[in-house]
Order: structure tokens, then C-alpha cells, then sequence
């Protein structure tokens, strides 16, 4: 009888630890739980952040600019065939420049005549947000012995990846 | 009674060693939660650096400056890879006070299109980054520098005097003539030579330049680092180890713009605004891929011919 009572209150005792510790271990998979997902938001935001600061320091990049808020359309047409040799100098997923005056129905790829977007870098990734900003397409031209540089109104789309596909 | 006891010190002893268990496992637990928590904000941090960086960037304007200050003593780890078009890993650690004093650094941030000259690591709570841009003949980069040493220039030429000041670069003085003493923990700048210094730089440029420290080089810990242009700055401030590797990565991408270059002038030719620069282009283009640091005076003499040559062209390409 005293036996039966001391390995009852054993097993009470083991019970009660172990039900103890399966608390703390619940507590600290929720706190994990947490502590990815926070992880997940920061990753995007910090993602984010890069995009939008990365629209300002490509139109100031020398592969790509005639000044300030401004790409070479020669260059885009240079640097959309070599889109390989860069491939992870990019700090974003994809970058297109579309000309977007006059407005069109549908998308040419240049170089083609008549074309009105260039795919300077597209990394194929699924999941991507796009940030754009307006910026003039200009181009160095000689009109009756003038030279000048002729300029359209463009728009710079940046591509961010907003999550890992892997 | 003797039975009673037995049970009681049973049990007893029983709660004391799964409790122990119990407590080890969770102090255990919490030591790797914090320590993961270290490695995520280290990594964080690493990233974000890029990131602020990016405004940093001088752009159109002569230069830019930024400070970064961080709650606790921090460890910026910069590490340079050259071929092609390289690129740097910034790594950080953050010193703390729970667990080992300085951690194995957070997850690296790869960066291919900057280039920032530091030491391979830096240490404090203060980071001062500032950026010129760099010309070869035409914009290349703008190049960051990131310290958190403090200097003092003493008895630069007026157009150096004038950048500093006029960027408010808090971690440099400029010493000059009958004015400001520099402080204790400043390392010395000399220029052309003169005084007991940490740091002396050599001016060399005769022909076509703003002050002879247009090109020199830089000696240091012993080192003799060439320079041109803005690249002095870049001496001062980096070691020669990732002054060597961003040189090499910058004479690279030198190249490639300059080959963006030749095919724009390929171009403008095939739509009538000739120009005569292509094969200039396309040799310069060979030659300064693959040049390294004792290249750099050569290869800017042949830039100021190239910048020369647009010059003079109705249709410029830059």
C-alpha cells in the first residue's frame, strides 16, 4: 500500500515537471514563431528600403546616366545586351526603363524599331514588387549640322524580390 | 517511519535532479536564442549599411558626409574580393555584455557595386563615411570612405582645405599655419613629405592639374600606395590590402564602362553624329581592365589624352 502511494506520488511529481517543461518549450516556440516572422518583416523592409534608394544611384550610374535623373538611351541599348556580364552587380531583381510619352497599347522590346521598353537586367525571379520613378531618356543627335540631346520623358522600374523562392 | 523518510528524500531528490535538468536546458536555451538573436541583429545591421550608404553616394554634388553611431562598441568587418567585377563582404559584430564578449560576426552582405575603403576591420561606436566621386576621365564611382579613426591634415594645399571644410568631415582637422592643434588621438597627415608623421602623402602631378597631389602616392605601416585623383583619400583611410583589391575592381569596371562607351559611340556614328573616338575607346578599354595600382599615373595620362580628344569632337560621347 505505501509503496503503491509512494510510486503514485512519484509519477504525480513527473507529471507535473514534465508538464512544466512542455510549457516553457511551448513558450519558447511561439517566441520563435515571433521572432521569424519579425525576421521575415525586416528582410522585406530592408529589401524595400534597397529598392527605393537603389532608384537613385542607378540613374547616377555611369553604365546608365547623361546626368541628373537622366539615362543615356544608347547606353540602355548597349547595356540591355549585356545583361549576363552584370548580372549580380545589380543591387535588384529586374530593371526596365519604359519611354512612356507617346503612351502605346502594347510593349516592344527594344532594340527594334519602334520600341518602348529596355530590359536592362531581369533575374526571373516570381515574386517581385516593382518601384518606379519618371526620368528623361536622352539621346546625343545631329539635326542639320546642330547637334543636341534629344530627350522623352522615360520611367526607371526597379524589381525587388519580396520573397525567397528557395 | 524509516520507509517515510525514504520516499520523501526519494521524491526530493527526484524534483532536485530534473529541476536542475530542467534549469541547464532552459539557461541553455536561452544562451542559443540570445546568441541567435546577436547573429540576426549583426546581420541586420550589415545590411542596413548598405542601404545607408546609398544616400551617401556623392551623385552630381563634389562629395557627401554621414556619421553612424551605433549603442554599443561595434566591429565592421570589410572584406574585399577582386576578379571581374569583385565585390565586398560587410560583415558586423556588436560587443555585448551577456555570453562571449564579441561573437562570431552576423551573416555577410555582399556588395558588387560600391566601393568602400576602410580598414579590413573597424572598431567603435562612431563611423564617419564620406564620398568623393572618381573620374577616369569621365565619372566612374563614387568611391565611400568609412573610418572611425580620427586624423588630422596638416598643412594641406587650399583646394584640399577648402573639401574638408566644406563637407563638415567632423573626424578630420586641418592643421594649418598659427591654427588648430591636432588632438591626441588624431593620426598625423602630412603632405609632401614634411613633419613627423603617421601618414605622409606625395604630390607628383606637373602637368594639367589642379595641385601636384592630383597624383602621388601615399606611405603608411610601411606601405607605398599610388594614387590618383580622389584615390588619395582612399590611401589615407584604407589599408592596403582593400586599397589593392577596390583598385583592381575599380580599373575593371573602368573598363567595362568604357567598353558601355565605345558601343555608344558605335551608335551615334551608325545614326550620323560621328565621332572618332571608337578605337581609342576600345584600346582604353583593354588597357585599364587590367591595370592595378602601379598602373594608375600611366593610365591617367592616357585618360587626360582620351578626355582631350572628346574635348575636341562635335559629337562628344560623354
Amino acid at each position: 500500500m505505501k509503496n503503491n502511494k509512494a510510486q503514485f506520488k512519484i509519477q504525480q511529481m513527473a507529471f507535473m515537471i514534465l508538464a512544466v517543461f512542455l510549457f516553457f518549450i511551448l513558450i519558447g516556440l511561439g517566441f520563435l514563431s515571433f521572432q521569424t516572422k519579425s525576421l521575415q518583416g525586416n528582410y522585406q523592409q530592408l529589401q524595400m528600403d534597397q529598392a527605393i534608394s537603389s532608384l537613385q544611384v542607378l540613374t547616377d550610374m555611369p553604365e546608365l546616366s547623361c546626368g541628373y535623373l537622366c539615362l543615356d538611351e544608347d547606353k540602355l541599348r548597349v547595356m540591355s545586351r549585356k545583361s549576363e556580364q552584370y548580372a549580380q552587380f545589380w543591387p535588384v531583381a529586374s530593371i526596365k526603363v519604359y519611354k512612356v510619352y507617346p503612351a502605346f497599347d502594347s510593349l516592344i522590346k527594344c532594340p527594334t524599331a519602334n520600341c518602348n521598353y529596355f530590359e536592362i537586367y531581369d533575374s526571373n525571379q516570381q515574386n517581385t514588387q516593382e518601384y518606379s520613378t519618371y526620368i528623361s531618356l536622352c539621346k546625343r543627335v545631329k539635326e542639320q549640322d546642330n547637334i543636341y540631346d534629344k530627350c522623352e520623358i522615360g520611367k526607371l522600374v526597379v524589381g525587388v524580390k519580396i520573397k525567397q523562392t528557395e | 517511519m524509516i520507509n517515510k523518510k525514504a520516499e520523501f528524500n526519494f521524491a526530493l531528490l527526484f524534483a532536485i535532479i530534473l529541476g536542475a535538468a530542467i534549469l541547464i536546458l532552459a539557461i541553455y536555451g536561452v544562451m542559443k536564442i540570445s546568441n541567435t538573436q546577436r547573429y540576426t541583429t549583426d546581420s541586420e545591421i550589415a545590411k542596413k549599411i548598405t542601404i545607408i550608404t546609398d544616400p551617401l553616394q556623392a551623385g552630381f554634388s563634389e562629395g557627401k558626409f554621414g556619421k553612424i553611431t551605433f549603442n554599443q562598441e561595434t566591429k565592421i568587418n570589410n572584406i574585399c574580393f577582386d576578379g571581374g567585377i569583385g565585390r565586398q563582404d560587410i560583415s558586423v559584430s556588436t560587443k555585448s555584455g551577456v555570453g562571449d564578449e564579441w561573437q562570431n560576426p552576423g551573416a555577410a552582405t555582399s556588395i558588387y557595386n560600391k566601393y568602400i575603403f576602410s580598414d579590413e576591420q573597424e572598431n567603435g561606436k562612431e563611423f564617419y563615411v564620406f564620398s568623393k566621386p572618381f573620374y577616369l576621365p569621365y565619372k566612374i564611382t563614387d568611391l565611400i570612405f568609412l573610418t572611425s579613426k580620427n586624423y588630422c591634415f596638416i598643412e594641406p594645399p587650399t583646394e584640399i582645405e577648402d573639401e574638408i571644410i566644406s563637407l563638415a568631415i567632423t573626424n578630420v582637422q586641418v592643421s594649418t599655419k598659427g591654427s588648430v592643434n591636432c588632438s591626441s588621438d588624431a593620426l598625423k597627415v602630412c603632405f609632401g613629405g614634411v613633419g613627423d608623421c603617421d601618414i605622409k602623402i606625395y604630390g607628383s602631378c606637373v602637368n594639367d592639374c589642379e595641385t601636384a597631389f592630383d597624383q602621388g602616392y601615399v606611405e603608411k605601416d610601411g606601405d607605398k600606395l599610388e594614387f590618383i585623383g580622389n584615390l588619395m583619400y582612399a590611401a589615407v583611410f584604407s589599408d592596403k590590402y582593400v586599397y589593392d583589391c577596390n583598385i583592381k575592381r575599380l580599373m575593371y569596371r573602368t573598363g567595362k564602362i568604357t567598353e558601355v562607351l565605345a558601343g555608344k559611340a558605335d551608335l551615334m556614328n551608325s545614326r550620323g553624329c560621328n565621332t572618332n573616338l571608337w578605337p581609342d575607346l576600345v584600346l582604353y578599354s583593354s588597357l585599364a581592365s587590367s591595370a592595378s595600382q602601379a598602373d594608375l599615373v600611366d593610365l591617367n595620362n592616357v585618360a587626360k589624352d582620351l578626355d582631350r580628344k572628346n574635348n575636341l569632337e562635335l559629337c562628344r560621347v560623354w
